[in-house]
């Protein structure tokens, strides 16, 4: 259980760098996937375990990041998921199709983001 | 004389006459021809004419049986648990200490309070989290052997989160006492060793007053940072047989021991590590043993205006204290001076560590950091269990309890610090402050996605209990896995509002431990409030029976997302890794089909439940009659039907 004591930068941090680093394309440039179907992917086949099924974030051996209406272009939410940084598990090709990932990328999109802290009050308590 | 006299004559006071006995038979018995062993020549056998007490003892019937007694060893006992100030014994009742038991009801008029659990990692579990809020040691009894297996569990969650807890296994030492059945079951030769790898000491007294000694040395060792589980075997014998002679016994005299400072030029030398630092950082994990740790640990970070991370082992640091960095552990990487204190796994909070098919690690700081440690964990340790982590380089390391320590390291920053160093711990506060307000603002706006949905977020869930209890004096006693949102969205500002986790991560600590933290709470008046997973719960739902029977009020909350989670994480990490399906990973790691109805369990044990909340709306009204349930003096079970994590 100590695994779960590990620190690790978030991949959401990482990712970000490096998509930074190479100028990726933006979402507009991603490829028209099922959103609905990608929704059906991303609960069963555990991205919702530490993402949220709200696409919120979560933890696994360190924090998982808001996938929410992700800002992360195609090309790097692919990347992460095919080559992640830190301890998110790989999904080849045998696992998840780059059409599947779409239809992911195009599930997320539809998430609401993060609102104002101000529409929920007991937030500032 | 005790029911166990197996014969005759032959307790453990006449075994030299009886003995004498079988000597005369011997005298007049000739050997048995043939077979036997050649015995000493008949020539040489110079057996006395037995004298009229023998030929009493030879021929006339047996005493009577003795029905009463006016004392017993168990009364002796009670009375050092009582000069100790022990105020509670968890016990699941075991007649192998039932001598103890009924004198600690009869004789000590149920003092130590007899706390009734329906199974031994609860009773341990409940002393761990009563010490964490009491600052001292209860007791805890059971069963030498099948109640002691119980007990090993929580035993070491204690010895990790090194808790003191007094743990006694009853026993019958003398095999000729033993009845037929059970009490050869339940004895051993050396009960202690199954827990000896996770106990600081332990002892198998064999007279009262050696029983007195070793108590209160089980006590003093027990509370001695660094602090751990004791365990004492009692001699059923000792418990139940009259005291031979009382007016011999003395009840030992208990001295705390004054915990240990660190050495004073060690003390100095960390102090100008400190000062001369650029971006110092405070690490720390178990650092408060009583209420002054926080404040010794506040007027640190404040002297220095540096960044402390706290790995939230104890009630170290505020949760919204401006120079908390708890959630910017990136931090780790700009320090130059590493100051670690009373850290339970410092390689791990100082090292990038890759789950990976090649399991790669590297240090989190830059090269050239300076690192201190002060504490006094590696003070004792064992070989078996690895709990003592992997090894870390550091530059300065100093023996010494954490809070004892600190008010001399702080005077010593003090001394050193000039103005121009003054006006740059403050700009670096300043910033570190701004730093904290924007992760607080941050963490406010994460807790908003997916507010409304169902299962409902745990940040909501978090954000929904606070709302109904900010107003309370409460105290937050226990957290599921990786539930971090109170630490992030709350105002954890006094020493018992936080008392750390299990320890040594073994599922089935959060209620019991809760409601043992609870008991220690409810002298006090104050609001006792946990969080914990469906998986703990499952581990020992009968803890709340205990709750209802004894009228410790808490308000308990399952954050149910109906899964051993982390193993399901873990075995979707694999299928990945493997190349397979991951769809099927929720096979052995749910607890769903059917699903478990925790409200109706409460009911079911006597407390107040409420749930299964689904829907967020629900949480409000919910929590509010179970709030108020809890202001009654009750137990209340809220059953959050929630998202993962």
């Amino acid at each position: 259980m100590n695994r779960c004591k590990r620190i690790a930068v978030t991949v959401l941090a990482v990712t970000a760098m490096g998509l930074g680093a190479t100028g990726l394309a933006s979402a507009q440039d991603a490829p028209k996937g099922d959103a609905a179907n990608g929704k059906t992917i991303f609960l069963r086949d555990g991205c919702f375990t530490c993402h949220g099924r709200s696409g919120q974030g979560g933890a696994y051996n360190g924090p998982a990041p808001i996938l929410a209406h992700t800002a992360l272009p195609f090309d790097g939410f692919k990347g992460q998921i095919r080559n992640p940084a830190n301890d998110m598990p790989a999904y080849s090709d045998a696992v998840l199709s780059d059409k599947e990932i779409a239809d992911i990328y195009a599930f997320v999109q539809t998430l609401p983001g993060a609102g104002s802290p101000k529409d929920h009050p007991i937030l500032n308590n | 004389m005790s029911k166990r006299r197996s014969s005759p004559g032959s307790s453990r006071r006449n075994f030299l006459k009886g003995a004498g006995l079988v000597g005369a038979a011997a005298a007049v018995t000739p050997p048995v021809a043939g077979n036997a062993m050649p015995a000493v020549p008949a020539d040489k056998l110079k057996a006395a004419i037995p004298g009229p007490r023998q030929v009493a003892a030879e021929t006339m019937p047996p005493g009577s049986d003795p029905v009463n007694q006016t004392s017993s060893g168990g009364d002796y006992m009670t009375d050092v648990l009582n000069s100790l100030g022990v105020e509670y014994m968890t016990i699941n009742c075991a007649s192998s200490y039932r001598g103890l038991h009924e004198a600690i009801v009869n004789h000590g008029n149920n003092k130590p309070e007899i706390i009734t659990c329906v199974h031994e990692d609860i009773a341990v579990h409940m002393a761990q989290g009563y010490a964490k809020i009491e600052g001292k040691p209860i007791a805890m009894a059971c069963h030498g052997v099948v109640g002691l297996q119980h007990a090993t569990m929580a035993m070491y969650n204690a010895w990790c989160d090194r808790v003191p807890v007094i743990v006694f296994g009853g026993n019958i030492m003398e095999a000729d006492k033993r009845a037929p059945g059970a009490e050869w079951l339940h004895a051993g030769v050396d009960i202690g060793q199954i827990v000896r790898e996770f106990t600081k000491w332990d002892d198998q007294p064999a007279s009262l007053q050696h029983f007195g000694e070793s108590l209160v040395r089980a006590y003093k060792i027990a509370t001695t940072p660094p602090m751990g589980p004791v365990f004492i075997a009692l001699d059923a014998e000792l418990q139940e047989n009259p005291i031979p002679n009382p007016a011999a016994l003395r009840i030992p005299k208990f001295a705390p021991v004054v915990p240990p400072q660190g050495d004073s030029g060690a003390i100095a030398e960390a102090a100008k590590l400190l000062v001369a630092a650029q971006n110092p950082v405070i690490l720390c994990d178990r650092v408060a043993r009583t209420p002054a740790g926080m404040a010794n640990l506040v007027a640190l970070a404040e002297t220095l205006q540096c960044a402390v991370i706290d790995n939230a082992g104890r009630m170290n640091f505020p949760s919204r204290h401006p120079l908390n960095q708890s959630f910017r552990r990136g931090i780790i990487g700009q320090a130059d001076v590493i100051l670690a204190i009373e850290m339970n796994d410092l390689w791990g909070s100082l090292t990038r560590f890759s789950d990976r098919i090649e399991r790669r690690s590297g240090p989190a700081y830059k090269p050239g950091t300076k690192i201190i440690t002060l504490g006094v964990r590696d003070l004792y340790l064992k070989s078996n269990y690895q709990d003592f982590g992997r090894w870390q380089d550091v530059d300065l390391d100093i023996a010494g309890d954490g809070e004892a320590s600190l008010p001399a390291l702080t005077e010593a920053v003090k001394r050193l610090v000039d103005e121009g160093r003054k006006a740059a711990f403050d700009e670096r506060g300043q910033k570190l402050a701004k730093a904290h307000l924007a992760m607080v603002e941050q963490s406010k706006i994460d807790a908003t996605i997916g507010w409304d949905s169902s299962p409902i977020t745990t940040a909501r869930m978090c954000a929904e209990v606070y709302n109904q209890i900010k107003d309370e004096d409460w105290s937050l006693v226990g957290t599921s896995i990786r539930l971090s949102w109170m630490h992030r969205l709350w105002n954890i500002k006094k020493p018992y509002q936080w008392n750390g986790g299990s320890g040594g991560a073994g599922v089935g600590y959060n209620l019991p431990a809760s409601l043992g933290a609870a008991l220690a709470n409810k002298k006090h008046g104050r609001f006792t409030v946990a969080f914990g997973g469906d998986g703990d719960f499952m581990f020992g739902p009968g803890t709340l029976w205990t709750a209802a029977h004894h009228k410790i009020p808490m308000l308990y909350i399952v954050h149910n997302n109906r899964a051993y989670h982390q193993e399901y994480m873990y075995l979707v990490a694999m299928a990945a890794r493997h190349g397979r399906g991951v769809e099927k990973m929720d096979i052995g790691t749910t607890i769903k089909d059917p699903n478990i109805d925790y409200a109706t369990v409460a009911r079911g044990m006597g407390v107040h439940g409420e749930g299964p909340i689904t829907d967020p709306k629900d949480l409000a009204p919910a929590l509010s009659r179970a709030v108020a349930a809890v202001k009654a003096g009750e137990t209340a079970v809220v059953d959050v039907v929630t998202d993962p994590r």
